[in-house]
């Protein structure tokens, strides 16, 4: 068993049957992505989707004026959530909560802190990352002596 | 406002760029970081994610960039379309200012491995791979290679059971002497984080020598 073989197996699909056909077939959402959103695609695409948002005080103060999903957003990132947890929590398409978010975050309601490009290779962060790694407590024992 | 936040080089300990101005008193959210768990259909990356999580891992859906072909030379591929997957994470707040996120990216796709969109920006990926199905995980360790992202091969045993040697699965799968292969037990916390620890050392080994 060997990875080149593995690798020569999609050989036949190269440039092949077009791939966009095969997306949404799975199951529609009563409410399309697109009708949440005015149409709009993500303008937003390059928020990575740990991107922090939370709400701003003007948002909280607004939420009466607001409706649907962006009063949703903005109530429950009260504290600090990332994209993908926003969208899991309002069963939102992440592209819908990009969209959403921008909006929200040109009429000041909601801050958006994206994180900083470099991040990953930030040898500061990857330490700080390990020491707390191995500083979080595993109950559940039965570890492989090894 | 469409035009993207230029992210400064900020100075260090500054957790995030704010790319709002100065909007209300806003919560100062932790620094989110991630990492990615990937492998084929059924190997444990749901299992691992969940073992460590101080959420029950929730699944998402997400955009994906597929590329109609798995073949190595990416700039040949020009049949790249995107489509929707659904993908699971946790999370794990490891102080007040940092927390980490964990994303499981199902690796069964017959147009290979192009998970941009959750990788982007990740400091590493453990690849989880069921030994009996090795060749599963060929999609997603090609991805890594190919993306120069730092990732470790964990062997996930099941019950305890390793049913093919490390080295053997180390040369079935002819990856760099550096990246680390590994046993684990998705169900353990402690062998999980242990798993992330090792891809994240390999990751601040590779960030050193390039400083």
């Amino acid at each position: 068993m060997s990875r080149q073989g593995g690798r020569s197996d999609p050989a036949g699909r190269r440039g092949g049957e077009p791939a966009g056909e095969t997306h949404g077939a799975e199951r529609a959402p009563a409410v399309r992505p697109f009708m949440v959103t005015d149409g709009r695609v993500a303008a937003e695409a390059g928020l990575p989707v740990e991107t922090q948002v939370v709400a701003t005080a003007e948002g909280l103060g607004q939420l009466g004026a607001l409706a649907f999903e962006r009063r949703a957003i903005v109530e429950i990132c009260g504290t600090p959530l990332s994209l993908a947890e926003v969208a899991v929590k309002l069963r939102l398409h992440l592209n819908v909560v990009r969209v959403l978010a921008g909006d929200l975050r040109a009429g000041r309601l909601l801050a958006v802190h994206v994180p900083r490009s470099g991040t990953s290779s930030d040898i500061d962060v990857l330490r700080r990352v390990i020491d707390g790694l191995r500083a979080i407590p595993t109950s559940v024992g039965s570890r492989d002596a090894d | 406002m469409g035009s993207a936040p230029s992210p400064l080089p900020s100075a260090h300990g500054t957790p995030t760029e704010t790319v709002s101005a100065q909007v209300g008193s806003a919560v100062r959210p932790p620094l989110p970081v991630k990492m990615v768990v990937a492998g084929g259909f059924g190997v444990g990356k749901t299992t691992a994610v969940a073992a460590v999580s101080e959420i029950e891992p929730l699944t998402t859906e997400a955009s994906i960039t597929e590329v109609a072909a798995g073949i190595d030379d990416v700039s040949l591929t020009p049949n790249k379309t995107t489509t929707t997957v659904a993908m699971d994470f946790g999370c794990l707040t490891l102080d007040p200012t940092l927390k980490l996120y964990l994303f499981g990216t199902p690796g069964q796709d017959r147009f290979g491995f192009m998970w941009d969109d959750v990788t982007e920006g990740a400091l590493g990926a453990l690849v989880v791979v069921d030994s009996r199905r090795l060749d599963d995980c060929f999609p997603a360790v090609d991805y890594f290679e190919r993306k120069g992202m730092p990732f470790a091969v964990a062997v996930n045993t099941f019950d305890g059971d390793l049913t093919h040697p490390l080295d053997a699965v180390r040369e079935a799968l002819d990856v760099a002497e550096e990246v680390p292969v590994l046993c684990f037990d998705a169900r353990d916390s402690g062998s999980v984080r242990d798993s992330l620890v090792i891809v994240l050392e390999h990751a601040l080994a590779r960030a050193v020598a390039a400083a």
